[in-house]
């Protein structure tokens, strides 16, 4: 019994950081409506700083320089002394980068978007989350660091009588947790900005009569929840160990289990549930190694806890749970009707199938076709996002889960026992042959995404996004890193045998070790086209007008006969298919699977750039997929600026890519290109020699402005462009602003073709061809 | 014989009774009406039958099913179909897929065969949204999105939707709300229409001519009970609905607007032409 007691207040040390997080949560949703997914960043980025200026003297500014050149620079780093400074001053600093952070967060994210859809802004947090994360691991690298605790590093012996020792770091944490808790309490509770942020909660036309202004309020409270997030991670983090980026961050998901059962409302309710959480986690551990306990828990216990939390608290309260009222409920973008779905099929295939043949032993040319391979599977995992979000409007943020939960099937199903170099460990399994795997893998997901799909029949929007990133948290422990369930030992990836058909070899690797088969390139791209013929034939049938209708409007739905219930977790069960099949292919390109790939990050990460390239259409999935990381554009990128690192960046680009396009332009980029693209096909199509004159002569200047921009900027990248590619890239990039900007004056936004008869372009461009570069 | 019937209906919410004791029938083929000042409980009586709020206690029965804990869709299924009195159209169909998903009854393996085959709707489906919305002059609109319409335009595609879903019995909450005057009397004349094609009608409508007009039975609630029933002509001269409801003066004022529309509808209906009758005539 005093072991149990003694775990659960061991545990608490960790639980009052999910406390403070989780008044910051509260703090953040009482003051402009958004649950902030950024939270656990805002105190990774704090306590980062903190260590960085006591560390090595150095104050690491939130930002990056994109293209690092000899004459022109963007400040990042501010040199503070050869030393590190002293504490106090790094505390201060820190405190500072908090507010900073805060304001930036509030004035240029979440102000822009206070009357977008409930997506929008998890979709906002996600982006800052991802954004703070990438840049973080860019200043200060991405391995851990154990900052030194400011706390008490004493030992109490015998503790309460416990019997055991007690670190009094622990102790000062849980204290000061609990104090910081009453204090913000007393804030709110009993200051006129308490009172005024609350009165702005529950009606914000009301305080605003009153004289107040929610916006200012709401500025306020971001800078308290940034600075709250950073002060704790400062004197509670180094209690928990080694402190990473992305560990950090995901503190966040614990944080929302505490908050939300304190109702995103009470901050006092949510340090004890934060404390709660902490204390259950401890003990769990204690318990996994004794006799009884399930094997196959052992691994995952801790990390099922919030996810349990979270779905109980959630399911229980049903639709109860108070959602701020926006001051403007908008909507998600249109999902268009897919039209000439076989032209682009034909097209595209044989564009694809030409770069595979041409880029087989291409030297340096070659990474292309793994990028066209990184790219259309990345396609298929956001058609299943498409599915999910974009046509029922449900958020899940495990759909990489999925992915991974039938690669690890099928790579079990494979397995026969024996080894291989990638995998030294003898992995038993029926060592079947490659469909019946894969078909085993995906139907293994289909069932996983319709259990995790049941919270959405009672649960729905954002509160659905933090289920799913809950249970995406759970499964990477419960499952992919589990020994007992998968056999294999710490981070070894589970060997997936290569498919074949008709005696065609489908392996990704070459004979040189480069992964430039066009055999594999082109099965890829068979699968690609068929899940794009599934969500098409979907969205073109029954099935895909109900699904839109329960998006648009549920009750209406209801009225007309649609059982919500059932599409919701057809949806979730159809998803997860597709997702499997990205997972499946993720496995048959790599030639193993390991835990690292499904990540929620990872999800987090595809899901920025499939909303970046247009959620809820099958052009989005693909343009989306060209975007991913390692994908076709940070390639070829990557080609043309040389050393540049573009990799190092996508992370940070995703992520200020999901903020730009939740505040500019909710629809994504393939919805706002197509007109573009369908005013150059038939402009091509109908052009005589005269016309092409014409448009030369008009074009030609830009071009060449273009041409000469690019040559005179080359030589202060000296070091990354190539001379030839930059004046080139110059040359069409000022083609292409041109048609965008023509576009914007013609019409302001594009028309969403919809319906079996395209609408024409614009008017305004009708005789100028808009060129495309 | 009757295919809606409440026993006793009762609806609250917290200690209100929003329907107290209601007994109401609605008779195959017939178009019965329901009025009542703001707040009556119209809309509630709508959403019990219909499965969007919980009855506390009594019955409702329609075609011979008892109602209780049936959800929504499949109430719908069994040809229970409602509009709404705010648009809830879905936003992202088109007028003609708006009307689909209502017409569409779906079996379990639907979905298979939708992933799976190209495009395609059953000559049936089509045919019935084809005729909702050619009996409701929706033809020329059939391809554009709700957010292209006007509001009279998005009201009669709200029906068009109940329509298309084959009802047998339609329940119309305020379909008249915010049309203007010829807007209403089209409105009033495709209603007669739809009863001549088999649907019962139930009819919700703050607009007293609408009412009057074209109903062949109507009940009056107000605060949660019915205070009368009986034939347009009986409610006309009721003195329980002119006093509880209808105000002296306004009663008289609204019935004679109900018979000058009344008048204005058989001349419009007489005269053939499809032209809209003229507005200069005084709606009260």
């Amino acid at each position: 019994m005093s072991d149990i007691i003694f775990f659960l207040l061991a545990g608490m040390g960790l639980g009052s950081l999910y406390a403070m997080l989780g008044a910051g949560l509260v703090i953040v949703y009482r003051g402009s409506g958004v649950i902030n997914f950024a939270q656990g960043a805002f105190a990774m980025y704090g306590v980062f700083t903190f260590d960085e200026a006591r560390r090595n003297g150095y104050l690491r500014l939130p930002w990056f320089d994109f293209l690092p050149t000899y004459s022109l620079n963007v400040p990042v780093d501010i040199k503070l002394g050869d030393e590190g400074v002293s504490s106090p001053v790094a505390f201060v600093l820190a405190v500072a980068m908090a507010v900073m952070i805060g304001l930036m967060a509030h004035f240029l994210v979440f102000r822009p978007l206070r009357s977008a859809a409930p997506l929008g802004k998890v979709i906002g947090s996600l982006g800052v989350m991802l954004y703070l994360q990438g840049v973080a691991q860019n200043n200060f690298g991405g391995t851990g660091r154990q900052p030194e605790a400011i706390t008490p590093d004493g030992v109490f012996d015998n503790f309460l009588g416990l019997g055991k020792a007690y670190p009094q770091g622990t102790f000062s944490a849980i204290v000061f947790a609990i104090v910081m808790g009453l204090v913000l309490w007393g804030v709110f509770q009993f200051t006129r900005f308490g009172l005024a942020t609350r009165a702005a909660s529950s009606n914000e036309k009301g305080a605003v009569l009153l004289g107040y202004s929610p916006q200012l309020l709401a500025a306020l409270n971001w800078v308290i929840a940034s600075v709250l997030a950073t002060v704790a991670a400062i004197v509670l983090g180094p209690t928990g160990g080694s402190l990473t980026p992305v560990g950090l961050s995901a503190l966040v998901v614990a944080s929302l289990g505490a908050a939300l059962i304190g109702r995103l409302q009470s901050i006092l309710i949510t340090v004890a549930g934060g404390l709660s959480i902490g204390a259950v986690q401890s003990l769990l551990v204690f318990w996994s190694s004794d006799d009884w306990f399930p094997n196959f828990l052992r691994s995952g216990a801790r990390d099922v806890v919030p996810f349990v939390v979270i779905g109980v608290v959630l399911f229980l309260r049903g639709k109860k749970l108070p959602l701020r009222g926006t001051v403007e409920e908008k909507r998600l973008p249109l999902a268009p009707y897919p039209v000439r779905i076989k032209q682009h099929m034909v097209i595209w295939s044989a564009v694809v199938i030409v770069a595979a043949i041409l880029f087989e032993g291409a030297g340096a040319r070659s990474v292309f076709s793994l990028a066209l391979v990184t790219s259309m599977i990345a396609s298929i995992l956001m058609l299943s996002m498409v599915v999910i979000t974009g046509y029922v409007g449900q958020i899940s943020l495990a759909q990489l889960s999925f992915a991974g939960v039938s690669a690890f099937v099928m790579a079990r199903m494979m397995a026969d026992g024996s080894t291989t170099i990638s995998n030294p460990f003898p992995v038993s399994g029926p060592g079947l042959p490659w469909p019946i795997a894969a078909l085993i893998g995906v139907i293994t997901a289909i069932v996983v995404g319709i259990i995790v799909g049941l919270p959405a029949v009672r649960i729905r929007g954002v509160q659905l996004a933090v289920v799913t990133v809950a249970f995406a948290i759970s499964l990477q422990s419960l499952y992919f890193e589990n020994q007992s369930l998968t056999q294999l030992s710490a981070g070894a990836p589970a060997s997936v045998k290569p498919a074949s058909i008709f005696g065609i070899d489908l392996k990704s690797i070459g004979d040189k070790g480069l992964k430039d088969r066009p055999e594999f390139v082109i099965f890829v791209l068979v699968v690609l086209l068929g899940c794009i013929a599934l969500v098409a034939n979907l969205r073109r049938n029954g099935t895909g007008r109900r699904f839109l209708a329960v998006r648009a409007n549920e009750r209406a739905a209801a009225a007309a006969g649609i059982n919500v219930s059932r599409q919701k977790l057809l949806a979730f069960g159809i998803a997860a298919g597709i997702a499997g099949v990205g997972g499946v292919m993720l496995g048959f390109n790599q030639g193993d699977v390991s835990s690292a790939g499904f990540v929620y990050q990872a999800s987090l990460a595809y899901l920025a750039f499939a909303y970046l390239g247009g959620i809820t259409s099958i052009n989005g999935a693909v343009v989306g997929g060209l975007l991913a990381p390692a994908g076709f554009i940070t390639v070829l990128s990557g080609y043309f600026l040389r050393d540049a690192n573009i990799q190092d960046y996508t992370t940070i680009i995703g992520g200020m890519g999901m903020v730009v396009t939740a505040i500019q332009n909710p629809n994504g980029i393939a919805p706002t290109l197509q007109p573009l693209f369908q005013h150059l096909g038939r402009w091509l199509r109908t052009a005589r020699g005269a016309e092409w004159g014409a448009a030369i002569k008009r074009l030609g200047p830009v071009f060449v402005l273009g041409v000469v921009i690019g040559y005179l900027i080359w030589p202060l990248r000296v070091d990354t462009y190539s001379k030839f590619w930059m004046p080139l890239y110059g040359g069409f990039l000022a083609l292409f602003i041109r048609g965008i900007y023509k576009q914007a004056r013609a019409g302001g936004h594009a028309p969403v073709p919809h319906g079996n008869t395209p609408t024409p372009v614009s008017a305004g461009a009708a005789p100028t061809p808009v060129e495309v570069g | 014989m009757a295919l809606l019937k409440t026993y006793d209906m009762t609806v609250r919410y917290g200690g209100l009774a929003a329907n107290a004791d209601v007994n109401l029938e609605v008779p195959e083929g017939k178009l019965v009406g329901l009025i009542g000042p703001n707040g009556a409980g119209k809309t509630t009586f709508i959403d019990a039958i219909t499965g969007f709020t919980n009855v506390s206690s009594g019955r409702v029965e329609f075609d011979g099913h008892d109602l209780e804990g049936m959800t929504p869709d499949r109430r719908a299924h069994l040809g229970l179909v409602r509009t709404f009195q705010s648009l809830e159209l879905f936003e992202d169909l088109t007028v003609r897929e708006n009307l689909l998903v209502a017409a569409e009854k779906p079996t379990w393996w639907s979905f298979i065969v939708d992933l799976l085959r190209p495009p395609k709707t059953s000559a049936e489906h089509e045919a019935r949204v084809a005729g909702a919305l050619s009996v409701l002059g929706l033809d020329d609109i059939a391809d554009r999105l709700p957010m292209d319409l006007s509001h009279g335009q998005r009201k009669l595609v709200g029906v068009a939707r109940a329509l298309a879903a084959k009802p047998k019995l339609l329940l119309l909450d305020e379909p008249a709300a915010g049309l203007d005057t010829t807007e209403s009397q089209l409105l009033g004349q495709h209603l007669r229409t739809f009863l001549e094609t088999g649907t019962t009608i139930f009819l919700i409508d703050h607009d007293m001519g609408l009412v009057l007009n074209v109903c062949d039975y109507i009940y009056v609630l107000d605060f949660g009970k019915i205070i009368a029933e009986g034939t347009p002509a009986q409610i006309r001269k009721d003195p329980a609905v002119i006093g509880a409801y209808l105000g002296q003066s306004a009663g008289e004022a609204q019935a004679k607007a109900g018979e000058a529309l009344a008048a204005r509808t058989a001349a419009a209906a007489s005269d053939a032409s499809e032209q809209a009758p003229d507005q200069g005539g005084d709606h009260v």
